[in-house]
């Protein structure tokens, strides 16, 4: 059975609509949640806890109804909020420590399952301090240990690199990595950032507007290659008219002419195609498309295939990856 | 990676010794009761300041000796008098006994009760820490009774520790120790009664007031226009009533909602007196009193459990 499962999950407050009608299966694993802010995170996670109430539908996890059974599942749910959610006068030990016996932990286990877990976070001398005067990524590092320390089965992050620095962000992510992979905790990661999210998860579930865009394992989000841009000094036109005649789906972009990629046939065809025209060939790279662009070009819920279109050859990538292997013959010519 | 690799890459980076990295939890997990108790017992401890750090500490030990003080005084001066000889001329002429002493410090606990009440009801709501309770293995009405619980039985020490104090002074600064405890035994059950009476209306009162509030400042001008408010109107009622003036039934009803009021009332109740006079011109039963502090108790509680269900984190 899956670890979550939802089935038209609905929640209103007055004329707003947060969820819409959500049915989503989530296995364990390291789960990204994206979706714009407003998108309905927040509200399927408190759903999930039993925080609040979903005015129609339903979820369990575990297999255990949220509505009915809140105490045996969060029993077994370690949830950091997105939100500042720590007192400022008590340190670390003291608030953990305590948050532990709250989930049932025997005192002296607490003390030695908030020890272990302040310093699996990276909280070492300071955890003895007031949390007043810790900085952000204490305060992040302080709320993932109160959600682990009694040892769950699933995490529930909410953004949890809110606030923190790119150094931050980094290290937040790698002890999310962490804990999914090495202790084998089912992890949920809210986010708005998929730059971030896809390098720690390994499926992600879409949601915009509340409504479930899509949900799959993170590679077939990425295995559409994409696109390949072929930037030539000059006679653009004319390379992409010749790729065009071989059957290749061209478009122009600035300097560039971008191919679309379906399989690895492209790659050859460019370069002999270059050569032979006697182009100044200034660089080929592959374009990953950003996963904001695939959300995009998937406007209808979709729960299952890969049912998304590659995208416009105009989505032009930030965080695109250099081609590899015999896809760069001319480079920097 | 493997595990081990990374846990060698994290000790070296981190440079601690012994790196044993997360481990399981197999150990019990004691549910719903075990977290209550611990988190009445925190309510206890918060109430007094514990875990807290100095400052916090500042408020319940002021209004901690202030309570007590009269306690000591009528010891010493016990004491005094007992070498003296004059023992019973003091306990004759002494304004404090087990039946005034109450009365003498409702503004003491009033005080501890705005100063405290919102560590443990507001303080929560104020810093978001409610969410992570309610993400947790109890329910959000468990939360609510827990916290009162505590905040009671913080109220019950407060207002029990000076009357221990007077009991063990009188009976050891007494010629006859057996007699004197067996003199003011049959007294401690109305004082037991009253300290119930007391810790009940005003912690659940107090609640009522933090709950709708995560503000400090807004809960403890809550309390205070609360505690003090209904007494003042209750006192003017009662000054045109026994000054012939005509109150109709407005007054019997304040008296019996005023918090002062309705501890004179349960404390001529419980200690066998009289109504005091401005009280007794309502010609209400005694048992009245008791049963407007139940019912306001209650009312309050379960308003305060209400909102915290209701709350959105």
């Amino acid at each position: 059975m899956a670890l979550i499962a939802t089935n038209a999950l609905t929640k209103r407050y007055g004329s707003v609509t947060a969820l819409d009608g959500l049915t989503v299966e989530i296995e364990p694993g390291i789960v990204g949640l994206v979706g714009s802010n407003g998108a309905g995170k927040s509200t399927f996670i408190k759903i999930l806890l039993g925080l609040i109430d979903a005015t129609s539908g339903s979820a369990t996890v575990f297999d255990l109804d949220v509505a009915t059974h809140g105490v045996q599942i969060r029993e077994l749910v370690g949830y950091m909020p997105e939100h500042d959610c720590l007192p400022t006068d008590q340190s670390a030990t003291d608030v953990v420590s305590h948050l532990a016996q709250i989930s049932g932990l025997p005192r002296t286990a607490a003390r030695e399952r908030t020890a272990e877990v302040l310093r699996h976070v990276g909280l070492y001398e300071e955890r003895y301090r007031a949390i007043g005067g810790y900085s952000t990524g204490m305060k992040q590092r302080v709320k993932l240990a109160q959600a682990l320390v009694h040892d769950p089965r699933l995490l529930l992050l909410d953004e949890p690199t809110n606030g923190l620095d790119p150094a931050g962000r980094d290290e937040m992510l790698e002890l999310v990595h962490r804990t999914g992979t090495e202790f084998g905790i089912a992890v949920i990661v809210a986010s708005h950032l998929l730059g971030e999210i896809e390098r720690v998860c390994d499926h992600l579930v879409a949601i915009e507007g509340g409504k479930l865009l899509r949900s799959a394992p993170l590679h077939a989000f990425t295995e559409r290659i994409g696109t390949l841009a072929v930037e030539v000094g000059e006679g653009r036109d004319l390379l992409a008219a010749r790729l065009a005649a071989a059957g290749l789906q061209t478009a122009v972009d600035g300097p560039s002419v971008l191919i679309d990629l379906v399989d690895e046939r492209p790659f050859d065809l460019v370069r002999d195609t270059v050569a032979e025209l006697g182009l100044p060939l200034v660089r080929i790279e592959q374009r990953r498309h950003r996963l904001e662009d695939l959300f995009r070009d998937a406007p209808q819920a979709d729960g299952s295939g890969n049912g998304v279109a590659a995208s416009a050859p105009v989505a032009v990538s930030t965080t695109a990856a250099p081609a590899s292997g015999d896809g760069q013959p001319g480079d920097g010519r | 990676m493997t595990e081990s690799t990374q846990r060698v890459s994290a000790s070296s980076r981190t440079g601690s010794i012994y790196d044993l990295g997360y481990r399981r939890y197999e150990g019990p997990r004691l549910g719903r009761g075990y977290a209550v108790r611990a988190l009445a017992l925190d309510s206890l401890k918060t109430a007094y300041g514990i875990g807290h750090g100095g400052r916090a500490k500042i408020a319940p030990i002021v209004f901690g000796a202030i309570a007590i003080l009269p306690a000591i005084i009528v010891v010493g001066f016990l004491a005094l008098a007992s070498r003296l000889g004059a023992r019973s001329e003091l306990e004759g002429a002494s304004p404090i006994t087990y039946d005034t002493y109450y009365s003498s410090i409702t503004a003491v606990i009033t005080l501890f009760c705005a100063a405290q009440a919102p560590e443990l009801f507001s303080r929560d709501q104020r810093h978001g820490v409610i969410a992570l309770y309610f993400a947790r293995a109890l329910r959000r009405a468990d939360y609510a009774v827990a916290r009162l619980a505590g905040f009671g039985v913080a109220l019950l020490i407060l207002l029990l520790l000076p009357m221990v104090i007077l009991l063990i002074g009188r009976v050891l600064l007494s010629t006859d120790v057996a007699a004197a405890f067996g003199d003011d035994l049959p007294k401690l059950p109305a004082v037991v009664a009253q300290a119930l009476v007391i810790a009940s209306l005003f912690g659940s009162l107090s609640m009522a007031v933090c709950a709708f509030t995560p503000r400090r400042a807004y809960a403890i001008a809550g309390i205070i226009a609360l505690f003090l408010i209904p007494g003042i109107v209750a006192g003017i009622v009662i000054g045109i009533g026994t000054s012939g003036g005509s109150t109709g039934s407005i007054g019997s009803v304040l008296v019996l909602l005023a918090p002062g009021t309705i501890l004179d009332g349960t404390s001529a109740l419980f200690f066998g007196k009289d109504l005091p006079e401005e009280l007794a011109f309502f010609n209400l039963p005694m048992w009245t009193f008791l049963a407007s502090a139940i019912v306001i108790s209650v009312l309050a509680t379960l308003l305060a459990v209400r909102r915290f269900v209701r709350m959105a984190t």
